[in-house]
This record gives structure tokens, C-alpha cells and sequence, in this order.
């Protein structure tokens, strides 16, 4: 079972018979991005709806991912939910959805044994969805349960990582974590209909397609897609940012026998940007993820065994905790992208050094930049690495969309061509111009939470003890981290229950709000 | 990962074997063919050619995991072992190590199961020779300090930390210590609490471990993608051949038959939905006997989205998120766990009911020819669309190779899944299904109503 269910719903279907209907031609061409392999086995269909959390109703946040979950775990016009697994089971196709940020992504993989049977149904679930009440009241439970009970109790690390992104989107329509209590509360079916009527139109559908499929099967789909309404893509504005001053620190209260921290910054900067690939390098070598190259990892696990993990991102990277991929996810681009650091979650006695080694390694990382060596190294691995993030169709299919909505060449190409002719002053410069090791937000998971914000707020120092003897470069380093000042905004440092995250519907207004009425 | 079974007709092979033990995939469930070589000191050394055009996916399989930890006090340690793996030899530092692997660009890393530990590595084919270097220094060479090693402790104690907020791990961790009495499989992989707690305290037991577990005939390198046996097997006997066999013997205590039903009440503190966890004493994996490929397509019956169960407690009376159950396969009797999350305390009973009610249908009446069929049919699919990259190939046939040692168990075992009855599914369900051979296991959040 997947613990991101809400997110990431797999479900086996089967089918036997199903409709889509076929139309006349839009004004608006329904868009495809395909990669065609004709002795692939394996077909992988991702329709992409240019919608998603940023597009949800104000008192509605949440009904993008419920409209989401009503095509891929409900039915068609023609079958009920269990009719539609019953049919399919067999094929063990499968339909995944993950409604982001930006997009909302319909994934479906079917051997092509039964590819024809298995894209009528496909199609007819996007096309002709049933909208059944028994299936939104399903829906809404389990997109609540994933709100209320695995976010607010089970998850530690994604809901740190959910509190970073609220607290560094405060006022802005990336600061939820795709939906909130009250929202979902609110939504009603004829409110999901209305949306899905507006939203999946002509203009917001984009169809990908990759592996051995039948040629005819792409002008086919063109047409079948093109019975959605007529519109043209708009995309929603996206404010400025709120300015971060200092180190500005949320600590959410739950119990919890370890502490989970993230920390970051908004970034102005993505693929599409010759920068981000100097940016690339320079993160490779601070944090990889899931790799002991990084100075993070190597400090804060390798030499002191502060914990399981530590890594850094220059962009949003979901698959991080429960994925199995170590590489980077697809389909989840963002057009205002983040810098962040994961720490995994500590012993709470060390909470507060955790925090200091993180900040000491961030900004020496920063004033001091990478010599020649570690650029010549790491651009190397990065430029191997990359080559393994494309083996299956899927995969590929999914950067090559990607790089579209970024408006470059395919990601894993575009790399390759960047990193050839980078150079260190490149690298460098490209540090020193993104990250800023002084303005950050910071999103603490912690039980017993007063004696770790008083030691913050404080600048109390915190010693590390080890359990044997450690070298006596990393004791000196120690003596400087422990009383390392932090520059901590004390007026934007708050303690968050746990059981207001998630709860209204701007949830970073909302926690500034709160905080100012806890203060009176 | 489970269930990957079934014939399959995938893309053709390009690249064909010089030296082929076992070439002719004919007639076998297993779509690619598989070639080995033993070498004089034990190691086997696999290779699977698939079209993945430049790169390998080099898993190296210990036939060792928590199952082997049989003294008291040091559970967990082929876990941590798994991690001391990576701290250097007096050839290759730990951070020469980390250095090399960064050259050739590879995704790195290593897993621990009840009955393995498996070091993987997906890279280049060109850096095929670079891998072995490296591995087998490490598998024969490795050398670290009892500093080092309280370190890894707290990395260890990291990943328990990091898992903990998930009350599986908890649920797993108490339905275990329940089922079983003196059989290791009473611990998780990641080991008691306490143990690990204590791990820091254990250089001189870990130097053992090493001495007893990691020697050529426990092990296997599995290679898959753009490789040729025969340069593999003559890599593998430049760089293993004076690796020495140990002596080490062990004896594992398996549990009698459990003669009453056993139960757990675990309160938890977060905000949770209750889970219900049920655990049968099933079989161990066999390649030759029916009953494990039995259990497999009963849990289909009972468990799949397209089963009675589901539809009545999932969609009808939506009275829980999910409800799923399975046995994985292991080399001694494992649990076949079934887990389901329930929307309210109060249907807990009316739940656990309903599942009791299944299981006893499923005795004595006969899943349709119809049905069964269907089950099949998705399990054949399931396991040709798993198999779509090398990584996912080497890590389906270093699952069958822990089990038995023999990568061709792949094939016996998926021609078992073809001669499956209705009357075996009924014949497992009437021997493994058992009150008196059940451990039950509520979580539920303090403060709850039932």
C-alpha cells in the first residue's frame, strides 16, 4: 500500500468493453507528446490536465485532487467502480493519478496483449467519468484520512516537507499541500462536476504517449480527446513571493519519538534556464539525494551519525521518501521552483545541532564555492548519473513532457550538452547568485516542542556527544556549530499544532493569522 | 516486492551468450535466459542479457539476513552489516570508494530482508570491470574501526527513527514478536529496539559476523543488461577466485506447531485510523511444492480489488481504506499478514468478522474455473510488466536465488503457478488458516471508542 494513497493512487482495472466517443475536431488541437518503440511490450499512456492545486476554488481547496480521484477510482457511464476492476483485472493494467501542483497526471500502463480494450477504457474514464455519489463519498474519505491521519500522524518526513512548502508559499497558491480539511469538506459533487466541466477542456489536455502502440492509435486519440470542451490554455498568475528575513522557523507539535527538519528557499531559476544545470552540478556535490557524494551526507551521517539521511534540491523532488526511484520524479514541474534541504529525522537531543551542521556546511558551501577538482569530479558523475534516470519508456516519456512544459530540449540531452561546456567560475557564480544561506525557511516535526524552540530562540548552544571517540577535526568543527548564531526571526518563529496544519483554506495566511491571535 | 509470475512474450534479445549453461528459454516461464557459472571456491556467478544498451544492473546476493541473527541480544546486525559494507578496505578508503563509483556515474546502494543482503549497482557496462574491482575488495578486504563503527550505530538508529512515525513498522514489529517463540523471524530486519540501541557495543561481534557470512559460498553477483558471460566469468575469477570458503554452520530453531490464537492490543499516540493486522503461520518457499503457489492465488481470491471482500467492506459498506493480504516468500515458515484500515473503531469486530468469514468460504467452496483463469492471467501480467528495466530484472532473480540458491527456481516455481487447482487453494486454506494459528495485532489511537 502506497502511504502517499492520496497522491498517488495505483488501482488494477480491467475491462472488457467501453466507449469513447468519437467527436468532431476542436478549434483547439488537443496536444500529444509521444515516443514511439515498436518492440516495447509494455504501453504507457500519461494524459496531462494543465490543471491542479493552483487552480482550486477559493472554500474549495482540494477539489482539483478530488476531481482527480473521481476519474481514476470511480467509474464510467457505462460501469460501476467494481465493474470497471472486474473487467480489467485480469490484464493487470494499471491507473495511477497524482495531482500536483501545477498539472494533474493520468498514468496508465497496459501490456499490448490488450491494448485496444484497455484504452477504451482508459479514454472513457477521462472522457465519460460517472461521477457516482457512492465513489465521492469513498473519495473524500480517503482524501481527508490522508490529511487528517497519515499527514497529521503517520508521515513524519512528508509532513515536514508539506510544512516547508506552506510556509515558503505563505499567501501564494503553491502553500498547500494539494488540499485542505475544510475544503474537501465543503466540495460537493455537483461543484467536482462543474469543475471537470471547466477544466478538462481541449486546451488544458495533453496527451503522452510511448511504446509499441499501433501509429493509427495517436491521430485516434486526437480525436477522441477532442469531444472535451473548447478552450484555450491559460495559466494561472502566480504572485511574488513574501521576503524571507533571517531564519524563519516553524515547529509543528505532535508526538513524534524523532525529529523531522526541512529547510529552504524559493528559487528563481528551473530548467528552462542555462543556470540551473551550473546549479545542477554545484547541488550535486552539497546534497545528492539518496548518495553519499554530498558534503551534507557525509558530515552529518558519514562522520557523526546524526541520522539516516541528508540531501539537498533545486527543485521540487516528491519521490524522495516512499519512492523507490532514487531519481529525479517525473511530471512534477513547477514554474517557480525551490531550493530545499532534507535532514531525516534525529534523535530530538540533537535537533538543534542538526540544525547548526546544516547551516555551518550550507554556508561554507556557499562563501567558499567548489574547487577545481570537485567541479572536474562531479560534473563527470553528473553527467554519467543522468544517463541512467531514462531506462524504462515511461520514464522517459515523462521528461521528454517535462522538458515541453519547460520549453527546452529533453531533459537527460539538454544535461549533457549544459554540462559539457560548464565551467567552475559558471558554478560558482551560480551558488553565490541563488542560495542564500541567511534568508530560509525552516519546518521542524517535533514532540515536547518548547524546550527546542526556547533553545532557538536563545541561541542556546548544543553540544554533540558521541558514543565513542571522534577525530579531532570533527570535535574542533563541533565546538563551532554547537554556538553557531543561526539568525533566527524570532518574530516569524511559531509552534504549530499539528492539528492546524491542513485545516482552512490558505494555510499559510491562516497559521499567520492564528499565531497573531495567539499572541493577544 | 511479490508475485512475478507467469509466461510472458517480451522484446527479443540482442545480445547472445558465448558460454550458455542455460541458454534455451524455451519452455521456461522466465523470459530471458539464464546463464551460471560456479566457481571453484562457491561463488556463483550469474548473467541475464537484456536490451539495455550500455548499462548493467550488478547485484551482489547474500544469502544472509535477519534470519541468520540466532544470538540473543544482536538482532538487526545483518542490517547493520549492510551498512559497515560501505566503510572501506585498506585498498579502496571509504571515500576512494564513494570516489570511484562517483566517476562512473552509478546509483549505488544496498537492501536487507529476512533472508538476504543485496549490493546493487547501476552503471555503465563499460565500468563492469571498475564494479568487480571495487566489490570484491570489499566482499573480502573490508576494514574498519570499532570508531567507525559507533557512528554507522547512529545512522542505524537513524533509519529506525525515520520509519517510526509509520505505525507499521510498530505493527510488524509486535506481529512477529507474537507469531513466533525461538524462530528469528520474531524480529524485524531492522532488529529489536534495544539491540539496536546496544549496537555501538558490538565491534568485536560484527568482525565475526563478517568472518562467518560473507564468504564466496553464501554469495552470488547477478549481472543483467549488456554483458557476455563468458568476460564476466573471466572478470569474476581475476577478481574473486582467492576469496576463501568459511566454515561456519547454522542452525536456525524452528518454532512448533502454535497451539493457541495469540493477541495484541498496541495504543498509539499520533492520530491514526485503527489497523487490524492478522498473521498465519503459512509454508516456506519450495519450488516443488504446491503450497506456496496455492497461497499465492488464494490471497488473490480473497484480497485482490476484485474479490468478494473488497467489493462488500471497500466500495459497498466502505468501512475500510483498503484490505490486502499476502505471504512473501522465505526460506523458513514465514506469516501470510493480512492488514486492513478501518474508518471507524466501532466497525473494528464487524471487520475482522468479515475477513474471518471470507477466509472460511474459501475452505470449502471452489474459486470458478472462470476466476481462476482471471487470477492467472493477472499474475502472468503483473510479472511481464514488472521485468522492464535491468535493475528489475536482477532484483526478480536475486529474490529467487535467496531463496534457494539456483536462479532456475524462477522457472519451477511459475510452472507450479500454472498447474494451481481449485482444490490446492481450498487445501491451503484449510491447513494454514486456523484460529489457534493466527497472532492478531489492533492498533488504535489512544482515547479511541471501539
Amino acid at each position: 500500500m502506497s502511504k502517499r494513497a492520496f497522491f498517488y493512487i495505483s488501482l488494477l482495472f480491467a475491462l472488457t468493453t467501453g466507449f469513447v466517443g468519437g467527436g468532431l475536431h476542436a478549434k483547439t488541437p488537443v496536444r500529444v507528446t509521444e515516443i514511439h518503440s515498436e518492440n516495447s511490450p509494455i504501453v504507457t499512456f500519461r494524459v496531462i490536465i494543465r490543471a491542479g492545486s493552483i487552480n482550486d476554488i477559493k472554500g474549495r481547496e482540494g477539489i482539483n485532487a478530488l476531481t482527480a480521484l473521481m476519474i481514476a477510482q470511480g467509474g464510467t457511464k457505462e460501469l460501476r467502480y467494481q465493474e470497471v476492476a472486474a473487467k480489467l483485472y485480469p490484464w493487470a493494467a494499471n491507473v495511477d493519478v497524482r495531482p500536483d501542483k501545477e498539472i494533474t497526471v493520468f498514468v496508465g500502463n497496459v501490456h499490448r496483449d490488450h491494448l485496444e480494450k484497455f484504452y477504451k477504457l482508459f479514454g472513457d474514464l477521462l472522457l465519460n467519468p460517472r461521477f457516482d455519489p457512492d465513489d465521492f463519498t469513498r473519495n473524500k474519505d480517503l482524501a481527508l484520512s490522508y490529511l487528517e491521519k497519515n499527514l497529521r500522524g503517520t508521515d513524519d518526513e512528508n509532513l515536514g516537507k508539506d510544512a516547508l512548502i506552506i510556509s515558503m508559499f505563505a499567501n501564494h497558491p503553491y502553500g498547500t499541500a494539494g488540499a485542505t480539511v475544510q475544503g474537501l469538506k465543503s466540495t460537493t459533487l455537483e461543484e467536482v462536476k462543474d469543475y471537470y466541466r471547466k477544466t478538462y477542456t481541449t486546451g488544458n489536455v495533453w496527451i503522452g504517449i510511448a511504446g509499441g502502440y499501433p501509429r493509427s492509435l495517436v491521430t485516434r486519440m486526437e480525436k477522441d480527446f477532442s469531444v472535451l470542451p473548447e478552450s484555450k490554455f491559460t495559466p494561472v498568475a502566480l504572485p511574488q513571493l513574501e521576503k524571507i528575513e533571517g531564519l524563519e522557523v516553524d515547529v509543528v507539535e505532535k508526538p513524534a519519538r524523532a525529529t523531522a527538519i526541512s529547510l529552504g528557499h524559493p528559487l528563481n531559476i528551473t530548467r528552462k534556464d542555462k543556470d540551473f544545470y551550473a546549479l545542477m552540478v554545484a547541488n550535486s556535490y552539497f546534497g545528492e539525494h539518496r548518495t553519499f557524494n554530498g558534503v551534507l551526507m557525509n558530515r552529518l551521517r558519514g562522520d557523526r551519525g546524526l541520522n539516516y539521511g541528508d540531501y539537498s534540491y533545486i527543485e521540487r523532488f516528491i519521490g524522495g521518501v516512499n519512492s523507490g526511484s532514487r531519481f529525479p520524479d517525473v511530471n512534477t514541474p513547477l514554474r517557480q521552483q525551490y531550493f530545499s534541504i532534507w535532514l531525516r529525522p534525529v534523535q530530538p537531543e540533537n535537533a538543534h545541532f542538526a540544525i547548526r551542521a546544516a547551516m555551518y556546511e550550507l554556508s561554507k558551501f556557499v562563501a567558499e564555492g567548489m574547487t577545481d577538482e570537485q567541479f572536474q569530479q562531479t560534473r563527470k558523475f553528473v553527467s554519467n548519473y543522468s544517463k541512467l534516470w531514462a531506462q524504462t519508456l515511461d520514464r522517459r516519456l515523462g521528461y521528454k513532457m517535462d522538458s515541453e512544459f519547460y520549453g527546452t530540449d529533453d531533459y537527460v540531452d539538454r544535461i549533457d550538452k549544459e554540462l559539457k561546456t560548464l565551467t567552475l567560475a559558471d558554478v560558482n557564480t551560480a551558488i553565490k547568485k541563488y542560495i542564500d544561506p541567511r534568508n530560509l525557511k525552516v519546518a521542524i516535526v517535533a514532540d515536547n516542542v518548547q524546550s527546542l524552540k526556547e533553545a532557538i530562540l536563545t541561541n542556546a548552544p548544543s553540544p554533540m556527544t558521541y558514543a565513542s571517540s571522534v577525530s579531532e577535526r570533527i570535535l574542533a568543527e563541533d565546538k563551532v556549530i554547537s554556538v553557531l548564531p543561526l539568525g533566527i526571526n524570532k518574530a516569524k518563529t511559531r509552534v504549530i499544532p499539528v492539528s492546524m496544519l491542513f485545516e482552512n483554506e490558505s494555510p499559510g495566511h491562516t497559521l499567520h493569522r492564528k499565531d497573531d491571535e495567539g499572541k493577544k | 516486492m511479490r508475485r512475478t509470475v507467469g509466461t510472458i512474450t517480451f522484446c527479443a534479445l540482442t545480445a547472445v551468450s558465448l558460454v550458455a549453461e542455460n541458454p534455451d528459454t524455451r519452455n521456461k516461464e522466465f523470459p530471458y535466459p539464464i546463464h551460471q557459472t560456479v566457481l571453484e571456491n562457491g561463488l556463483k556467478v550469474i548473467s541475464i542479457p537484456f536490451d539495455s544498451p550500455s548499462i548493467i544492473s550488478y547485484y551482489t546476493v547474500v544469502r544472509t539476513g535477519s534470519r541468520n541473527e540466532v544470538e540473543p541480544g544482536l538482532s538487526g546486525f545483518a542490517h547493520f552489516f549492510e551498512h559497515m559494507m560501505f566503510r572501506g578496505t585498506e585498498k579502496y578508503s571509504k571515500d576512494a570508494y564513494n570516489e570511484m563509483l562517483k566517476s562512473i556515474g552509478a546509483d549505488n546502494n544496498a537492501f536487507t530482508s529476512d533472508d538476504l543482503t543485496a549490493y546493487h549497482t547501476l552503471a555503465s557496462a563499460a565500468a563492469l570491470e571498475t564494479i568487480m574491482d571495487l566489490e570484491s575488495d570489499r566482499f573480502m578486504n573490508l576494514k574498519y574501526d570499532e570508531e567507525a563503527f559507533k557512528t554507522e550505530a547512529g545512522a542505524i538508529l537513524g533509519e529506525y527513527n525515520k520509519n517510526y512515525s509509520n505505525p507499521f513498522q510498530s505493527i510488524f514489529e509486535k506481529l512477529r514478536e507474537s507469531a513466533y517463540e525461538g524462530h528469528t523471524y520474531k524480529h524485524t530486519t531492522m532488529g529489536f529496539l534495544k539491540d539496536i540501541m546496544d549496537m555501538p557495543n558490538q565491534y568485536q561481534y560484527s568482525l565475526k559476523f563478517f568472518d562467518r557470512w560473507y564468504r564466496p559460498e553464501h554469495c552470488a553477483l547477478v549481472v543483467v543488461g549488456d554483458v557476455n558471460h563468458e568476460r564476466l566469468v573471466g572478470l569474476a575469477r581475476k577478481y574473486y577466485a582467492s576469496w576463501k570458503r568459511g566454515s561456519y554452520t547454522l542452525n536456525v530453531p524452528l518454532d512448533p506447531p502454535q497451539s493457541k490464537e495469540k493477541y495484541v492490543a498496541l495504543p498509539w499516540k499520533a492520530q491514526t485510523l485503527p489497523i487490524l493486522a492478522i498473521g498465519y503461520h503459512g509454508p516456506a518457499f519450495s519450488d516443488s511444492k504446491i503450497d506456496m503457489p496455492a497461497m499465492d492465488l488464494l490471497s488473490q481470491v480473497l484480497f485482490s480489488q476484485t474479490s468478494d471482500l473488497f467489493r462488500k467492506l471497500v466500495i459497498e459498506e466502505q468501512a475500510v481504506e483498503f484490505v490486502q493480504g499476502g505471504q512473501t516468500d522465505s526460506r523458513d515458515p514465514g506469516l501470510f499478514n493480512i492488514f486492513t484500515r478501518i474508518k471507524d473503531p466501532k466497525n473494528i469486530g464487524m471487520v475482522r468478522d468479515e475477513i474471518y468469514s471470507a477466509i472460511e468460504r474459501a475452505k470449502t467452496t471452489p474459486v470458478s474455473a472462470e476466476k481462476l483463469a482471471e487470477i492467472k492471467s493477472f499474475m502472468k501480467y503483473s510479472f511481464a510488466m514488472g521485468l522492464d528495466n535491468a535493475d528489475a530484472i536482477a532484483r526478480s532473480v536475486a529474490h529467487y536465488v535467496q531463496l534457494t540458491g539456483d536462479p532456475e527456481s524462477v522457472n519451477r516455481v511459475y510452472g507450479l503457478y500454472d498447474s494451481v487447482t481449485p482444490e490446492d487453494i481450498m487445501m491451503v486454506a484449510n491447513k494454514y488458516f486456523s484460529a489457534n494459528n493466527r497472532a492478531v495485532v489492533l492498533l488504535t489511537m489512544e482515547g479511541d471508542k471501539q
